[in-house]
C-alpha cells in the first residue's frame, strides 16, 4: 500500500478528512446521548431493583432481562421502524397526512441509551451494595435527610465503585454506535462505508475507521482511568 | 431537671427474636453511663434506638425533654416526623464501633459534614471548630488524609471528633474499642476519659470493664433484653446483688 | 393483535434459526480454541505475549461490524488476496462473517481465560509440584480445570453476546433470524410485531443457553453444589 496516496486519501488537501472528522464527532455525539440516556435507565432501573416494590423490581428485572437477550441491532430496528409505525398512525388519528419518523440520531440515542442503561442498571446495583453500611448509617446518625444523604454521602460513593464498570459501558456504547448507521446516520461507520464505496478502495477506508474506533476507545479509556486514580485519591494506603 | 436522655419501656424485636424487653432509662446532665453486657444480650441495639437508628415497637423516646413522636406504620411502628428525628438525630454524637467515616471525604471534611449540611452552621466556623476538636483529639497533622491513610485508633478519634463537632448534648458509644488491635484501644480511651472529665453526658457500651468500672458515674448491667442491675460503678462491679452480675464481672474481670 | 400475522410471521422468522444457531456455533468453537492458543501463548512466550496483547487490543477496542465489513469489502480489494485459494471461502458473507465472528470472540475469550489462568492459587500449584507431577500433568489435571471452572461465568456471557452478535451478519446479506425479521419489517412495516416474535425467539435461545451454562457450571463443581443446604 502506498503510503502517500493513503494519506491523500484520508487527507484533508482535496482528500476525506473532514468528512472523517464530521464523521468522528457525529460518533461522539451520539454516543455521549445514549450513554446519558442510559444513564437515566440505569439510575431508574437501580433504584427500582434496590427499593422498589414487587411490581417495580419485577419490571426492572423484565427490563435488563430482555435487553440482554436480545441483539441490540433489533431494538434499533424497533426503534428505526416502530417509531414511525406508532408516530405515523399517530399522526393519522389527530389528522395529519403522510409518514412519520424518528431521525437517526434520536433512534440511536434512544435505542443504544435504552441498551446501555440495562446495563448500567446493574453496574450502578452493584455500585450502590458495595458502600459500606456503615458509612449510610453514620449519615442517618448525624441527620442527613433524605436528599441531603444522597447528594453528600451515596452519589459519590456509588460513583467511586460504579466508575469501572462504567468506563465499560462506555466501550461497549461506542462500538454500538456503528449499528445506528443502519438508519443512514453518518457517523464514523456510515461515511468510511460512503467513502469506500464512492473510491472503490474499501481496504484503506475500513483500516482508517478501525484506527479512528481504536483512537476514541483508547482515549476515552485512558480518561476513564485517570478519573479513576481521582476518585480512589482516597484510598490510597501510607501516604498522608 | 429534666433528663438529657430518658427511655421508657422500650421494646424491640426482630422477627420472633424480642431482644429489648421493656427498658427504661435516663440519663441525667453529666452523667457518664456503662453499658455492661453478655453478648447479644441488647446493648447495641439499646443504644442504637436513643437516635432512632432503630424503631422500637413499643416505649418511648425523649431527647432534652422532646418526646418523639411516632405513629403506626402498616401495623408496625415508625417515627411521624422524620425531620423531628433528623433534628433530634443531630444533637446527639453516636460513635460506631467500625468507626463508619465517609471513605471519600479527608479527616476534616468527615468533622464538618454534618455542621454545614445538616446544622447549616457558616462553613469558616465549623472548620474553626473542627480543627480545635482535631487538636484535641491528636489528629491536628492528620486534617487532610483520608481514612483509608489512618490507623483504627486515629480513625476512631476522627469519628469521636466528628461526634463532637454536631455540638451534641450526648455522646452515645457503641464498643468503640473493639475493632481495634489492642496497642490503639489506650489512645482512644484516653480521648473518652478526658469528654468524662469535662462533664460530657455519655452513654458507653463496652466490654473494657476496667475502664468501665473507672470513667462511668453510673453502670447497668443489661441481661436477656432487660436491665438486670444498675448502680454507681463502685457497687456493680465490686459488690453486685445479682448472681447474673456476678457471674458476667467475675468472667470478664478475670480475662 | 393479528395473531395470522403473528403465526405468519414466526413461521418464517423460525427458519432463520438453524443459520443463527450455525454462525454461533461454528464461530464460539473455533474461537474458544483460538482463545486458549492465544492465551497459553501468552502466558508460555514473550514474544508471542506482545503479538496477542496486541491482538487483543485492537479486536476489543473497534466494532464488530467494522471487523466485518474489512474483511468482506476490505479484503477483496487486493488481486493477490482474490488468487489464494481461500477467496472461494472469503468471498462469501456467510464465512466472512464467520472469520469475523471467531477472530472477535477469539479476543474476548482469550481475556477470560487469561483471567481464569491468574486466579489460579499458586498454593496448588505449588501441591501438584511437590507431588511430582510433570508440567503437562498439572495441566491437564490441575490448572486447566481450576482455570475454567473459573472462567466458565464469563464464557458464559461471551457465548450468549456472541449468539447476539451473529445478528450482525445480516447486514451483510445473511438471511439469519434478524436478516429475515428486517426483510419481513421493510415488507410489511410492522416493526412491533416482528420485534416481538423476533425478541421472543433470541430470549428462549439466550435464555437456554444461561441454564445450560448455569448447569454445567454445577456439574463441574460438586464442592459447592453439596455446601448448598
Ligand atoms: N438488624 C438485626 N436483624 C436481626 N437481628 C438482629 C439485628 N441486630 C441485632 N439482632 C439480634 O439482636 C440480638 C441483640 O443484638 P445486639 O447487637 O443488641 O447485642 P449486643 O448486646 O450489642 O451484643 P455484642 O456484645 O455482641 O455486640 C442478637 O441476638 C442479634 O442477633
Ligand atoms: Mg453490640
Amino acid at each position: 500500500m502506498d503510503l502517500s496516496a493513503y494519506f491523500h486519501l484520508i487527507g484533508f488537501n482535496g482528500g476525506w478528512g473532514l468528512q472523517l472528522v464530521r464523521a468522528g464527532l457525529m460518533t461522539l455525539a451520539v454516543s455521549i446521548a445514549a450513554f446519558g440516556f442510559g444513564l437515566v435507565c440505569g439510575t431508574f432501573g437501580a433504584w427500582a431493583k434496590l427499593s422498589g416494590g414487587r411490581a417495580v423490581r419485577g419490571a426492572a428485572d423484565f427490563y435488563t432481562t430482555v435487553i440482554r437477550g436480545i441483539p441490540d441491532l433489533l431494538v434499533i430496528y424497533l426503534f428505526y421502524f416502530g417509531g414511525s409505525q406508532v408516530l405515523t398512525s399517530l399522526g393519522h388519528a389527530f389528522g395529519a397526512e403522510g409518514f412519520f419518523g424518528l431521525n437517526g440520531f434520536m433512534v440511536g440515542m434512544l435505542a443504544v441509551g435504552i441498551v446501555s442503561g440495562a446495563y448500567q442498571t446493574e453496574v450502578l446495583r452493584a455500585g450502590y451494595l458495595a458502600v459500606p453500611k456503615g458509612e449510610i448509617e453514620a449519615a442517618r446518625a448525624v441527620g442527613m435527610g433524605r436528599m441531603l444523604m444522597l447528594r453528600r454521602i451515596i452519589v459519590p460513593r456509588v460513583l467511586r465503585f460504579a466508575l469501572p464498570g462504567m468506563g465499560n459501558v462506555w466501550q461497549q456504547v461506542l462500538k454500538e454506535s456503528t449499528l445506528i448507521s443502519v438508519t443512514g446516520l453518518v457517523e464514523i461507520m456510515r461515511q468510511i462505508h460512503i467513502g469506500a464505496g464512492s473510491t472503490r478502495r474499501p481496504f484503506e477506508f475500513y483500516i482508517t475507521g478501525l484506527l479512528l474506533y481504536l483512537l476514541l476507545t483508547t482515549v476515552s479509556g485512558a480518561l476513564f482511568r485517570l478519573t479513576e486514580t481521582w476518585s480512589l485519591r482516597g484510598e490510597r494506603r501510607g501516604a498522608g | 431537671m429534666t433528663p438529657t436522655i430518658a427511655l421508657s419501656g422500650i421494646h424491640k424485636r426482630f422477627g420472633a427474636n424480642e431482644v429489648l424487653k421493656g427498658v427504661s432509662l435516663e440519663a441525667r446532665e453529666g452523667e457518664v453511663i456503662s453499658i455492661i453486657g453478655a453478648s447479644g444480650s441488647g446493648k447495641s441495639t439499646l443504644l442504637r434506638c436513643i437516635p432512632l437508628l432503630e424503631t422500637p415497637e413499643a416505649g418511648s423516646i425523649a431527647i432534652g425533654g422532646e418526646t418523639v413522636r411516632m405513629r403506626s406504620k402498616g401495623g408496625r411502628a415508625a417515627p411521624a416526623d422524620a425531620h423531628q428525628v433528623n433534628r433530634l438525630r443531630a444533637s446527639l454524637g453516636f460513635v460506631f464501633q467500625n468507626f463508619n467515616l465517609w471513605a471519600h471525604m479527608t479527616v476534616l471534611q468527615n468533622v464538618i459534614e454534618a455542621p454545614v449540611h445538616v446544622q447549616k452552621r457558616p462553613r469558616a466556623e465549623a472548620i474553626a471548630e473542627a480543627e480545635a476538636l482535631l487538636e484535641k483529639v491528636g489528629l491536628a497533622e492528620k486534617r487532610d488524609a483520608y481514612p483509608a491513610q489512618l490507623s483504627g485508633g486515629q480513625q476512631q478519634r476522627t469519628a469521636i471528633a466528628r461526634a463532637l463537632a454536631m455540638r451534641p448534648r450526648a455522646l452515645l458509644f457503641d464498643e468503640p474499642t473493639s475493632a481495634l488491635d489492642p496497642e490503639l484501644v489506650g489512645e482512644v480511651l484516653r480521648v473518652i476519659r478526658d469528654l468524662a472529665a469535662e462533664g460530657r453526658t455519655m452513654l458507653i457500651v463496652t466490654h473494657e470493664m476496667a475502664f468501665a468500672a473507672d470513667v462511668s458515674t453510673r453502670a447497668i448491667f443489661l441481661h436477656d433484653g432487660q436491665i438486670e442491675e444498675q448502680g454507681p460503678p463502685a457497687r456493680i462491679f465490686n459488690a453486685p446483688t445479682s448472681d447474673r452480675t456476678r457471674a458476667f464481672i467475675a468472667r470478664h474481670l478475670n480475662r | 393483535m393479528d395473531f395470522d400475522f403473528l403465526s405468519d410471521t414466526m413461521g418464517k422468522l423460525l427458519a432463520g434459526v438453524p443459520m443463527t444457531l450455525e454462525l454461533a456455533l461454528i464461530s464460539t468453537t473455533a474461537g474458544a480454541v483460538l482463545a486458549v492458543l492465544l492465551a497459553v501463548a501468552r502466558a508460555a512466550f514473550v514474544p508471542a505475549a506482545w503479538f496477542v496483547r496486541g491482538y487483543v487490543y485492537v479486536l476489543r477496542g473497534t466494532p464488530l461490524l467494522l471487523q466485518i465489513f474489512l474483511i468482506y469489502y476490505g479484503l477483496g480489494q487486493f488481486a493477490w488476496v482474490r488468487d489464494t485459494i481461500l477467496w472461494p471461502f472469503l468471498r462469501q458473507p456467510y464465512w466472512c462473517a464467520i472469520l469475523a465472528l471467531t477472530i472477535n470472540t477469539a479476543a474476548y475469550g482469550a481475556e477470560i481465560i487469561r483471567g481464569g489462568l491468574q486466579s489460579v492459587p499458586a498454593g496448588a500449584v505449588e501441591a501438584g509440584r511437590a507431588a511430582g507431577m510433570p508440567r503437562l500433568l498439572l495441566y491437564r489435571r490441575i490448572i486447566l480445570p481450576i482455570a475454567i471452572r473459573q472462567a466458565l461465568p464469563a464464557y458464559g456471557n461471551e457465548i450468549i453476546t456472541m449468539v447476539k452478535a451473529t445478528s450482525l451478519a445480516s447486514i451483510v446479506t445473511l438471511m439469519e433470524l434478524s436478516g429475515i425479521a428486517y426483510s419481513i419489517i421493510s415488507e410489511t412495516y410492522r416493526a412491533l410485531e416482528v420485534f416481538l416474535c423476533a425478541g421472543t425467539i433470541y430470549l428462549v435461545i439466550t435464555f437456554v443457553l444461561t441454564r445450560a451454562v448455569a448447569g454445567v457450571e454445577t456439574w463441574l463443581n460438586p464442592h459447592l453444589r453439596a455446601s448448598r443446604t
